[in-house]
């Protein structure tokens, strides 16, 4: 913790900077889109936030793994603090994405797969903080928690091939590892750069966040007392 | 085969347990229609829409005590500690139920979809989709209320039923398949897939939820 404690101003100021660079880049020295217009800059907060919320649930997923076979505390903590950041960040997508819908679609909403599977995502995000919330007994509820997590990340695959298994209104993903980007460079790199300061900003919450699950967990520890 | 005997004479038994189910899904398919104008064609457009909602919420209410009275009065801590597997005595709960309620619902459901839609082909092609369907929901949420054991089965569906809405989604790709009279085998296979899957996993995690209960 103290190490995290050290380098967390680094990562925050530098993802933050990052950031709101790409994003000033992204806004003010990219041309119009050639369809879209204007309203496509939107994916410099949209496409980072769809990205980072099924990566948390990846996340997650591993972690539960983790907890599961090895039996490692910490790794739980972080699922648990993890899950609201992921509902936040799967919110954002969403409410961006309505947001992008309308001079695009002509529409806030369209029962679409990719729309509807993020909103199972986001609903599962928080079912899981309901689920491990209702149990007094931090130990069966954090075994609870892994194994849903688990069984839910069968969704993740769900989402991510969705614009692809079914017709849909939602366009398929513009940048891929093996393919050369739909997208023009000057586009393109404040997009990465977006992807990877928003990234970094998250990062950061979710150092928060699993610090105070630690502490709150371990509150009847000594070192804890020393600690606070 | 002794465990799948006693666990059928039992819920036979418990009629609340399989009839309610029943009769619910009855009651739904009977009430529907009087909320609808009646002619043919708007009845038969929001047929499948209630009927894949009728089966969900109703394997919903079947499987909400499933393990509850065997943890309480300590039979599943038997189960647990001789020489049976659980997980097998959680299958076969599980088919049991299926075999009892899931099956007169498919059934119902097939009756239903002849009398309301007047094409009996529709009820043929319909049964084996709603037996596959019925099996799979009943298997996911046995696995929702064994994580909701003591809490009540509200937190159960509420944690297991995202995990069933992209089946929801094939489900209404096969009423789009059988409304065109195209070959929907292929969604059929698709659908046997996911239970042959599920029905391996389910049993295990369940079986290792209930023993993380009885800890």
């Amino acid at each position: 913790m103290f190490q995290v404690n050290r380098a967390y101003p680094y990562i925050f100021y530098l993802s933050l900077a990052i950031y709101l660079f790409s994003v000033f880049w992204g806004l003010f020295l990219t041309p119009e889109d050639f369809v879209q217009g204007n309203s496509y800059r939107i994916i410099y907060l949209h496409v980072p936030a769809s990205f980072i919320s099924q990566s948390l649930y990846l996340a997650m997923a591993i972690a539960s793994a983790v907890y599961l076979i090895w039996k490692v505390k910490l790794s739980v903590y972080l699922v648990r603090s993890i899950a609201p950041i992921g509902a936040m960040t799967t919110f954002i997508a969403l409410i961006s994405g309505s947001i992008w819908g309308i001079p695009t679609w002509g529409t806030w909403w369209v029962w679409d797969a990719r729309i509807v599977s993020t909103l199972i995502l986001f609903i599962m995000y928080l079912g899981l903080i309901s689920l491990h919330d209702s149990f007094n007994n931090n130990e069966k509820a954090d075994k609870f928690l892994s194994i849903l997590v688990l069984v839910g990340s069968v969704n993740i695959p769900i989402i991510k091939m969705s614009v692809e298994w079914w017709s849909t209104l939602h366009q398929p993903a513009s940048v891929t590892i093996s393919e050369k980007p739909a997208i023009d460079l000057v586009m393109l790199y404040p997009l990465f750069g977006s992807i990877i300061g928003f990234t970094g900003l998250v990062t950061c919450l979710v150092i928060l966040s699993s610090k105070l699950q630690i502490l709150k967990r371990e509150k009847n520890k000594s070192w804890v007392n020393d600690y606070v | 085969m002794d465990i799948i005997k006693f666990e059928f004479l039992k819920l036979l038994k418990k009629s609340r347990g399989w009839l309610g189910p029943i009769l619910v899904f009855t009651l739904i398919m009977i009430a529907y229609p009087l909320t609808v104008e009646l002619t043919d064609i708007e009845l038969g457009q929001s047929f499948f829409s209630i009927l894949w909602i009728a089966a969900l919420l109703v394997m919903m209410l079947a499987t909400e005590d499933i393990f509850l009275e065997d943890f309480n009065d300590g039979s599943l801590e038997q189960y647990a500690i001789s020489q049976n597997n659980l997980s097998f005595v959680v299958g076969s709960k599980i088919f049991i139920y299926w075999l009892v309620i899931g099956l007169p619902i498919s059934a119902l459901g097939s009756i239903f979809c002849v009398g309301i839609i007047n094409q009996p082909n529709f009820g043929f092609q319909i049964f084996p989709v709603l037996l596959i369907s019925t099996y799979i929901f009943m298997n996911v949420f046995s696995f929702g209320n064994a994580l909701s054991l003591t809490k009540g089965s509200i937190l159960g569906t509420l944690v297991t039923l995202p995990l069933l809405l992209p089946l929801l989604i094939i489900l209404g790709k096969v009423v789009i398949a059988i409304n065109f009279d195209l070959n929907y085998s292929g969604f059929l296979f698709l659908l046997l897939g996911i239970l042959s899957i599920i029905i391996v996993i389910i049993p295990m995690i369940t079986s290792y939820i209930i023993r993380a209960h009885l800890e």
